[in-house]
Order: C-alpha cells, then sequence, then structure tokens
C-alpha cells in the first residue's frame, strides 16, 4: 500500500512526472527562443511561473458550472499522470505492465482533450466555448492518424503491450526501419494532440483570446499548464518507447537513453513549432484525413502483410 | 491638364463659375451650385474619370457650412467640388455614396463632427465620437467650445 | 446551424488599437460583419484651430506613431505651399529620406505582425529583429525611434553628415540581404502560402469601388501611388517602381510589402548619392496669408491627405485629415464576409491598421526644482536601481545579458 503511494505519489508518479516536465517546458521553451534569434527563459522559469500561477487567486466566472470547473484540470491532470504509470523509463518494461496497457495509455491520453472541450463547455464563455469545439474537432482529425500509426508497429509485433513491442524490436531491429512513416505520422500528429504550433488553433490567441482556458486563473490554469507540460513527456515517452525501443542492462544507462530519446524528441516538436505558421481548422482537418490518415493506414496494410508473409 | 478638366465641366455646367475656380499644379478647386453638386461629382466620375474620392472635407467658415468633395484621377489632378449649407437646422445635404462607395465614414464623420444629416446614408454606429456623446454637440461647429479641458464627453455642452 | 455573434474588440489580442468588429458566425465562418471605429477619436482636428501652423506641425505628427512623418510632412506642405515659400532641395531629400526609412519601418514592423496574426511567432521575431536596424538608424538621425520631429515650416531640423550617410548605405545593405532572405523563404513557405493565399479576397473592382489606397489597393492589381502619380518634393527626380500584384488576397498584399521594402532601399541609395548641398530651411511668416490647400502623400499604409484652410491670422482655420487607413476601413467587411473566424486577424491586420509605440528617452523634470534633465536607457537604469535599493530591493547583482 505505501509502495503504491510512492509510485503514485513520487516515482514515477506525479511529482517526478511534474518535476520532469519543467525541465522539458524549459528545453523546449529555450530552444524555442534560439531558434527565433531570441535569448530565452533562465532554467527556473517554468517553476517560477508554475508557482506564480499557484499563489494567484483564482476567479470562477459566476455563468460557469462551479464544481465542473474547478473538476476538469485536475482529472485531465490526474489521467496525463496515470498514463506515466504505464510507460516504461529505466527498463523495457513499465512499472505495471499488463497485456494491452497502449490502449489504456491511449485511452488515458485522450481524457486530456476531452478534458479541454469539457472546461471550454463549462466556462460559458464564447471564446471558451468556440476553443472547447475547436479541440473536439481537431481531436477526431488528429486522433486516427495517431492512433493508427501508433498501432501499426504493435500489429507488427503481434502484441498490444508496450513490453511486448519492445521486447520484439529489440531482437528485430531491422522491423524499425518499416515503421519510419509511422513515426513521422506520429510526431505531427502529436503537435495536435498538444496543441502547439502548426496547430494550436484551440488557443489561437489572436482569433479567441485564450480559447479554452479564456476563462482560467490562479490554481486551475498551473494544472492545466502543468497537464500540457506533462502530456509532452508523456507523449515524448510514449513514442520513444515504440519507435526508439533502445535499451541496455544498467538501470541508470537506461534512464539517461530515457532522457536522451524524449530530448531528441522534443527538440523535433520544438523545431517544427518554430518553422511552421498556425493552420486553419479547415486545412487542419483535410490535412489529417486526406494526409495522414491514407499514410497510416498503408502502414498498418504493410505491417500486416510484413507480419502474414515473412513473420508467420 | 487643369484648364481642359475645367473647361469641360463649364461646358456641361453653364451654371457654374468656372472662372472663379482655383487653379494649381494638378489641383482645380471649383464652387459649384448646391442643387447641381451630386451632378457634377457623376459627370466628373463617369466622363472625366475621376474614381476615386480622396475624401470629404466639412468646414464651418464662420458663417455657413462648406463642404468639399475631394476627387482624383490616376494622372494626379485633384479636383474640389465645394458646395454649401446655411446655418438652417436641420441641415440636409445629399448622399454620393451611389457615385462612391467609400464615402461611407467620410459622410458619417460630417454627422458626427459638424451635424450636418447626410440624406440616403444607411444605418450605423455614429462615427468617431463614442455612443455616449451627448445629442446636439458638434465638436466643429465655430459655435462649440469644450466646456473645459480633461471634461469627460458627458459634460461638454455649450 | 445556430448563428452566434462573436464581438472582436475593442480590447482583443489580435488588435493592437482600440476597434471592434462584430462577426456574426456560422460554426468557423463569418456570416456577417459590423466594423465599428472611432476608439481612437481624440479630437485632433479641433484642437488644431486653436494653435499655431508651428505647434500642429508637433501636435499632428502624433496622429500616428508609426506614419508620424507621413503626417507631419504632408501637413507642412500644405502650409508652405499657402505661406508661398520654395523649400531648399537639401531639406525635400531629407524628408524624403525619412520617409522611406519610415516605410521600411512601418513594413518591417508589419511583416512581424503578420507573422503573429499567423501563429508564425518566429517571423515575428525575425522580423523585429532585424527593424532595430532602420530602428536605429532613425535614432541617429532623428534622435527618436518614432515621433522625429524632423520636419518643420520651410525644412528640416536636422542635417545629415558624411558619416551618417555612410552608416544608413550599410544598414541598407543589411536590410537588403534580409529582406531578400524573406522573400526568398518566407514567401515561398508552404504553410505561409496555405494561411493567406485566397484570404480576404478584393478584387480589382472592388477594390476601386470601396476608394482602398495603398498596398492593399495595389496588391489588386492597381498601380496607384501618390509618389509616381502626384510627386511631391524631389520624388520626380528619383528613379523606382510602383509594385503591383495580382493575387488580390493577403498574400498579394505580402508579396506587395516586402517588394516595396525593396524599392525603398533603391530610393535611400538615390537619395544619398543625389543629396544636394544648401541650406536646410527658410522663413516661414507666422501669419500665413487666407487660402487653402490639400496634400497628398504617399504614407507606408497608403495615401495620406491633409487640407488646410487659412484665414490670415497665425492659426488654421480648419485643418482635415484623412489618414489610409480610413480609406481601406470601408473594405474590411466586404474583405470578412464569407471568410473563416481563424483569418479574421489577419485581414484585419493586412490593411495595416496604426498603432502607438513607446520612446526609449524620457524627459525627467524635478517637480521641486522645476529642472528638466535628459537621461538615456542606462542612466535611467541606474537610477531606477538606485531609487529601489533605497526600498530595500536589490536588483543590481542580476547581471543583464
Amino acid at each position: 500500500m505505501a509502495l503504491d503511494l510512492f509510485y503514485i505519489v513520487i516515482f514515477p508518479g506525479f511529482l517526478f512526472l511534474g518535476a520532469i516536465s519543467l525541465v522539458f517546458e524549459y528545453i523546449d521553451r529555450k530552444l524555442y527562443a534560439r531558434l527565433q534569434n531570441r535569448i530565452g527563459p533562465r532554467w527556473y522559469q517554468p517553476l517560477a511561473d508554475i508557482i506564480k500561477l499557484l499563489t494567484k487567486e483564482t476567479i470562477i466566472p459566476k455563468e460557469a458550472d462551479r464544481r465542473f470547473f474547478a473538476a476538469v484540470p485536475m482529472v485531465a491532470l490526474a489521467a496525463t499522470t496515470a498514463a506515466f504509470l504505464y510507460v516504461p523509463i529505466w527498463s523495457s518494461r513499465s512499472l505495471m505492465p499488463f497485456a494491452s496497457d497502449l490502449i489504456v495509455v491511449l485511452y488515458f491520453l485522450t481524457i486530456p482533450t476531452l478534458c479541454f472541450f469539457l472546461a471550454g463547455w463549462f466556462s460559458s464563455s464564447l471564446f471558451a466555448q468556440i476553443g472547447g469545439v475547436r479541440a473536439l474537432t481537431q481531436l477526431f482529425a488528429y486522433e486516427v492518424p495517431l492512433y493508427m500509426a501508433l498501432l501499426a508497429p504493435a500489429l507488427l509485433a503481434g502484441t498490444w503491450s508496450i513490453s511486448g513491442i519492445t521486447a520484439f524490436y529489440h531482437q528485430h531491429p531491422i522491423y524499425l526501419l518499416l515503421n519510419i512513416p509511422a513515426f513521422c505520422i506520429c510526431i505531427i500528429s502529436a503537435q495536435g494532440k498538444l496543441e502547439r504550433v502548426p496547430f494550436d488553433i484551440p488557443d489561437a490567441e489572436t482569433e479567441i483570446v485564450g480559447g479554452t482556458f479564456t476563462e482560467y486563473s490562479g490554481r486551475l490554469l498551473a494544472l492545466f499548464k502543468m497537464t500540457l507540460n506533462s502530456e509532452m513527456v508523456v507523449v515524448a515517452a510514449l513514442i520513444a518507447a515504440i519507435f526508439i525501443p533502445v535499451f541496455v542492462q544498467s538501470a541508470i544507462l537506461n534512464f539517461l537513453l530515457f532522457l536522451v530519446k524524449v530530448f531528441v524528441i522534443v527538440f523535433v516538436l520544438a523545431l517544427m513549432r518554430a518553422s511552421f505558421a498556425r493552420f486553419r481548422i479547415d486545412q487542419m482537418i483535410s490535412f489529417c484525413w486526406k494526409v495522414l490518415a491514407p499514410i497510416s493506414l498503408a502502414q498498418i496494410l504493410v505491417d500486416i502483410i510484413v507480419r502474414g508473409i515473412i513473420l508467420k | 491638364m487643369e484648364n481642359e478638366v475645367l473647361q469641360k465641366i463649364a461646358e456641361r455646367f453653364p451654371s457654374v463659375a468656372a472662372e472663379q475656380a482655383v487653379v494649381k499644379h494638378h489641383r482645380i478647386y471649383l464652387s459649384v451650385p448646391n442643387e447641381l453638386l451630386v451632378e457634377a461629382l457623376s459627370f466628373c466620375y463617369e466622363e472625366l474619370n475621376f474614381r476615386h474620392l480622396c475624401t470629404i472635407t466639412g468646414l464651418d467658415n464662420g458663417k455657413e457650412y462648406e463642404l468639399l468633395y475631394h476627387i482624383s484621377k490616376d494622372d494626379g489632378l485633384l479636383l474640389t467640388l465645394k458646395r454649401t449649407a446655411p446655418y438652417q437646422e436641420p441641415v440636409v445635404i445629399p448622399t454620393v455614396l451611389s457615385i462612391y462607395q467609400g464615402a461611407t465614414f467620410y459622410e458619417r464623420e460630417l454627422e458626427g463632427l459638424l451635424g450636418i444629416k447626410v440624406e440616403g446614408l444607411p444605418e450605423g454606429r455614429q462615427y468617431p465620437l463614442p455612443d455616449n456623446w451627448p445629442q446636439g454637440e458638434y465638436p466643429l461647429r465655430k459655435s462649440w467650445k469644450p466646456k473645459q479641458a480633461g471634461g469627460a464627453g458627458q459634460e461638454a455642452s455649450v | 446551424m445556430s448563428k452566434i455573434m462573436v464581438p472582436l474588440g475593442p480590447q482583443h489580442p489580435a488588435l493592437e488599437e482600440p476597434e471592434s468588429f462584430n462577426l456574426l458566425l456560422e460554426g468557423e465562418r463569418v456570416a456577417a460583419s459590423q466594423v465599428c471605429i472611432g476608439y481612437n477619436h481624440r479630437g485632433m482636428e479641433k484642437a488644431a484651430e486653436s494653435r499655431t501652423y508651428l505647434q500642429n506641425v508637433y501636435l499632428l505628427e502624433r496622429i500616428c506613431g508609426i506614419c508620424s512623418h507621413s503626417h507631419s510632412t504632408c501637413y507642412v506642405q500644405t502650409v508652405e505651399d499657402l505661406a508661398g515659400v520654395e523649400v531648399p532641395q537639401r531639406a525635400l531629400y531629407i524628408r524624403a529620406l525619412i520617409g522611406e526609412l519610415e516605410r521600411i519601418h512601418s513594413h518591417m514592423l508589419w511583416l512581424g505582425i503578420a507573422g503573429h496574426e499567423i501563429g508564425f511567432m518566429t517571423l515575428f521575431m525575425y522580423a523585429w529583429k532585424d527593424r532595430e536596424i532602420v530602428m536605429d538608424i532613425l535614432e541617429m538621425l532623428t534622435g527618436n525611434r518614432i515621433n522625429y520631429g524632423m520636419n518643420t515650416l520651410g525644412g528640416v531640423r536636422r542635417d545629415v553628415t558624411p558619416e551618417m550617410a555612410d552608416k544608413i548605405r550599410e544598414a541598407v545593405g543589411q536590410l537588403q540581404e534580409r529582406t531578400e532572405y524573406y522573400s526568398r523563404v518566407i514567401l515561398g513557405e508552404e504553410t505561409v502560402y496555405l494561411r493567406l493565399s485566397g484570404v480576404g479576397k478584393l478584387s480589382k473592382a472592388d477594390a476601386l469601388r470601396f476608394d482602398t489606397t495603398g498596398p492593399v489597393l495595389r496588391a489588386s492589381g492597381v498601380g496607384r501611388d501618390v509618389r509616381r502619380d502626384d510627386p511631391n518634393g524631389i520624388y520626380p527626380n528619383l528613379d523606382f517602381q510602383v509594385i503591383t500584384d495580382d493575387h488580390e488576397d493577403v498574400y498579394g498584399r505580402t508579396v506587395v510589402r516586402v517588394k516595396e521594402l525593396l524599392e525603398s532601399y533603391k530610393i535611400i541609395r538615390q537619395i544619398l548619392d543625389q543629396l544636394p548641398d544648401g541650406p536646410l530651411t527658410v522663413k516661414v511668416p507666422n501669419r500665413i496669408p487666407a487660402g487653402e490647400c490639400i496634400s497628398r502623400y504617399e504614407a507606408p499604409r497608403g495615401e495620406d491627405i491633409h487640407y488646410t484652410r487659412s484665414n490670415g491670422t497665425d492659426k488654421p482655420d480648419r485643418v482635415k485629415v484623412r489618414a489610409p487607413t480610413l480609406a481601406n476601413s470601408a473594405a474590411i467587411a466586404h474583405m470578412l464576409d464569407g471568410g473563416y473566424l481563424a483569418d479574421v486577424p489577419i485581414v484585419i491586420a493586412a490593411i495595416d491598421p496604426c498603432f502607438s509605440c513607446t520612446d526609449r528617452m524620457v524627459r525627467v523634470t524635478d517637480a521641486n526644482s522645476g529642472q528638466a534633465q535628459s537621461m538615456d536607457w542606462e542612466s535611467l537604469r541606474r537610477y531606477s536601481a538606485q531609487w529601489y535599493r533605497k526600498q530595500g530591493m536589490d536588483f543590481s547583482r542580476i547581471p543583464l545579458r
């Protein structure tokens, strides 16, 4: 019982994820700033931001549903933290692996997006509602290619468990090359999942002010910021576990490897953020359905054929 | 170039006192009888190719209101057609929107700042004064004086 | 689908100055829009009637923080014409020089804003960094980053030395290199093209119908430019092209502005090469003979118009200002209708509405002694640090990077 609490609250749960997500937020912001010719923040800036938000007054609009308004950010953060428990960190196995944990992680990762929609909806504010509807619309666009691209390597490995997938590719590293298109699709749709440029449509400030988060302030906004940061780490860790399953014997080395892998993915994400303009929602949807979805479908077909013919 | 345009206007509208026009390089300032103004603008637009309405200036010269329609054509000639409106409430002039569709804001400005009613202008928010500006206060009239510097719009009255 | 009314403004992150747009939305599409402007009315035309001609130069310069030189030049042209004075050639050249530098600074600023509006922050950061080059040049020439105070009745107030001219040439070289980079990279970037092309369509006929001016009009394929059609000052002596584009959308407006930057560099080089010797000002009488004059000037945003009526005293009877943004405002509603909500900010930004900036030099007056002193940034920083140290806060150990 005590050990479970330790897992959930300290490592690798809430506190560890919070700390590491601040580190990667710093890295992301610093890289973004350097790519834009700016100096960028100090190392403690993300922490300072969170502390500042935590000390600020939380204002809940009169029109909003108080309980839902306050509960939604907590659910979002809890879901992200829960997802992290099933992602491998210091070995090829996660903390509590079971048969189809990949599906569970994906499921957990959908909850924050739904929370963004609910948050916007319960704010009863015009801009927040438009932002919420956009978040949901966007969900239907990137979710399909993202899932198909993550499931393709699983199909090839013949298992739904993350540990099983990493073990398979550890034995057959050559098949990793087959999944490169799926990897690219994952990186692109992850930008949509994390609501970052070019898919930061739900909180495009020049159009709809703060989007979903327009009415949020203080502690509740801090929770949302932490959710977004941890989501980035979880998604990056998941992509790293499935597409770059490089593990050694030592747990400490594995942990360092984990950091390097997440760093590489965050770097690619920051690079994308710096070099694109924001899409319009219709362009984003047609891009996801007309370009990403067919490619990921083809990827799945290729993986099934390879599995059926070669690995029989 | 300037005289040619002036001559054409004089031929078309014999009642316009073309010889009193002030002509400078690229500039003509010409008074037209009030009732002829819209017709004259229409003629300049259609026949003389004055396709661009630069702006409309409304002013109070101490005796009456003057309305100046500055129109230009692509060779750089800028023609100013003037009409007047007497101090006689309500002051009403016809709109020129049927000829120059960009005139909305210029005419609304006349309504807002000089209190000249423009007939035919579609309904809309007043411009450029705020919504809570008191009725009947028209800052560009010479008779209007701000009550006191720094006073809010509501307090300003003659 | 149900329709909702979304207010954009008067305060909104996409707008740099108060103005308000009411958008009737059908899903993500704009079904109808209403433009409400006038929040920035400061009664300057009325104020100008109670000030002397010379005071008005500096009052009217403050109409706009970005095209301040355009407004003051346009105004002094009317007064000089009414007074019948011949402005020295050197002064006219310097006026045109500042005017073109102002155009560069304005277009660079616009490029950054456009990046911001379409969520391309990297472009914003790059363009504004390069804009600092021209801001430094303007500060060197006039002492100010904006509201230059360069014009006076009958000429200009400061001279351009050969050393300054060399620095301008060097800066223009750098800027040209950067602008060519932008026109190559930015205009070729796929997401930028997707976001800008076909957005805010304004056909040639509509552009003429709504009496638009400046880059908005030129991007719809109409080559109308006061600098060529009705030139004032020294523009007839210069060789430049009026840039037009046939895209008729926001992408076209971007292309026009980027290409106009390149034309401005060309103009500045010619001005520096031709700069004649001579006095900077001529005397203009305090009392201006009765008369009227209208003058036009091609500001960065389009045709700027000033009309002055004099009555023989030292104060004008009427000063009328028509800023280019007003001329373009009538077309905004037309450009917004039928478009996407996501495109509203960039369509509004594409006419380049004006806003004010702050100055880096401050003039501090001691309330007790009445003494005024000028402080530069460094000494102001030192002063502020000392002041806060007295309050028990010491920031001096934080190294500035």
